[in-house]
């Protein structure tokens, strides 16, 4: 895992006190659950956003939160010092979401193939708006095409990395990002 | 060189918005949107939905301050985690031969004792009053527990004792050792809550370590 830091998955607000959670990062590595709440409070509403965006659900992301950082302290050997801490916890928290998206269709029968798109773009009716309008045209993208769409888009991951963390092929990640955009102005109106 | 009846394919488009398009491919495609309005207006398109969706999607979510109700089961889990690996009943453990029950169980006893070392009071040492008033009522129950199960395990020791005859040397040693790094654990444990009786960690570890304990025994004597 030494690629680079994706753009915009630096967690930058909470580096910005990096010296105290760092120290925090440390001591946690060697045992120390107390420390593990400092690096918790700095990084848990990222976090939360990421499962948020992933899935679309609340109880589920705050559920998900809870198994990223439990994952996290039993992985902590695994960090080394010199990689960015957040992008180490951002990377590995997409894999637990993803995990999750992949055994919930596993166990979800009714769920929409890749390659088909829910309702039509303006077929509710109403009028999207800013981030609510985002959510909501998100939550009608097939998981493949929003887990993309969100790696690449949004979280700067490219595609070969896509490719790594979610086992499909760069090529189907590219067709899928491109699918989710044209869903997505469709819905957005863009 | 542009061709203005054969627009640009899906992949250029999209690879022109995102910046990903391959160094080959650059002078062509610069020079087809160039001309092509519609092909220009598409890849505009896309600029657009990107930066759009970025601009909402960074945003801080609102829901923050709820989530600190979150780090109580995380720490749970995490304490847990802890003594998973001591494998008390958290598999069928009869039909593993003894001796890898007895290497676990050293494996566990030393990472109780680890984990123990490393747990921090949950106050300053310097508080004098706090070492000089420990909550009666949590060291009475974590007295009331430690009696029940050094009951149990006293029988269970008991009950080993007539085995141990029969025993193989290895297999009587190693579980020796192994009860005497729990044992150890143990004390550590008691004196660790001694000084930080408020510490809901340590009385949880305290308690997983008996646990273990009479676990052992049950073990070694089911062998
Ligand atoms: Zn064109």
């Amino acid at each position: 895992m030494n690629a680079r830091a994706p753009e915009s998955s630096r967690i930058t607000s909470a580096e910005s006190d990096s010296a105290r959670v760092g120290d925090a990062v440390r001591r946690a590595r060697q045992g120390d659950v107390g420390a593990f709440e400092i690096v918790y409070r700095a990084y848990a509403a990222r976090m939360y956003a990421l499962c948020r965006r992933m899935t679309g659900d609340d109880a589920q992301s705050r559920d998900l939160v809870q198994d990223v950082f439990v994952r996290a302290w039993e992985r902590l050997t695994t960090f080394r010092e010199q990689s960015a801490f957040g992008t180490w916890l951002y990377r590995l928290g997409v894999n637990v979401v993803l995990e999750q998206l992949r055994s919930r269709k596993r166990d979800d029968t009714r769920h929409t193939d890749a390659g088909e798109w829910i309702a039509g773009p303006g077929s509710m009716g109403d009028r999207l708006d800013a981030r609510m309008d985002l959510d909501a045209a998100l939550a009608r993208l097939p998981a493949g095409a929003r887990t993309v769409f969100l790696l690449h888009d949004i979280e700067g991951y490219s595609h070969d990395e896509i490719a790594q963390m979610t086992g499909i092929a760069p090529g189907t990640s590219r067709a899928q990002l491109w699918r989710a955009r044209r869903a997505l102005m469709g819905m957005l109106d863009a | 060189m542009t061709d203005q009846t054969t627009h640009l394919t899906e992949d250029d488009r999209q690879s022109a918005a995102d910046g990903t398009l391959p160094v080959e491919r650059r002078a062509d495609v610069e020079a087809h949107l160039a001309d092509c309005d519609a092909c220009a207006a598409d890849v505009a398109r896309i600029t657009e939905l990107m930066k759009r969706t970025r601009d909402a999607m960074l945003a801080p979510p609102s829901e923050t301050a709820s989530l600190d109700d979150l780090w109580s089961p995380i720490r749970a889990r995490i304490e847990a985690s802890k003594v998973v690996s001591l494998g008390t009943g958290a598999r069928p453990s009869n039909s593993r031969p003894l001796i890898s029950l007895i290497v676990g169980g050293i494996a566990a006893a030393l990472l109780l004792t680890a984990v123990m070392l490393r747990v921090r009071p949950s106050e300053p040492r310097t508080s004098a009053t706090a070492q000089a008033t420990p909550d009666t009522s949590v060291l009475r129950a974590v007295s009331d527990s430690a009696t029940a199960y050094e009951a149990e395990a006293q029988i269970l020791l008991d009950r080993l004792e007539i085995q141990r005859a029969t025993m193989r040397p290895e297999a009587r040693a190693a579980i020796d050792r192994n009860l005497h790094t729990v044992d150890v654990a143990i004390a550590e444990l008691k004196d660790a809550i001694a000084r930080d009786p408020n510490n809901p960690a340590l009385r949880q570890l305290l308690a997983t370590s008996y646990r273990q304990k009479v676990e052992l025994l049950k073990r070694a004597n089911a062998s």
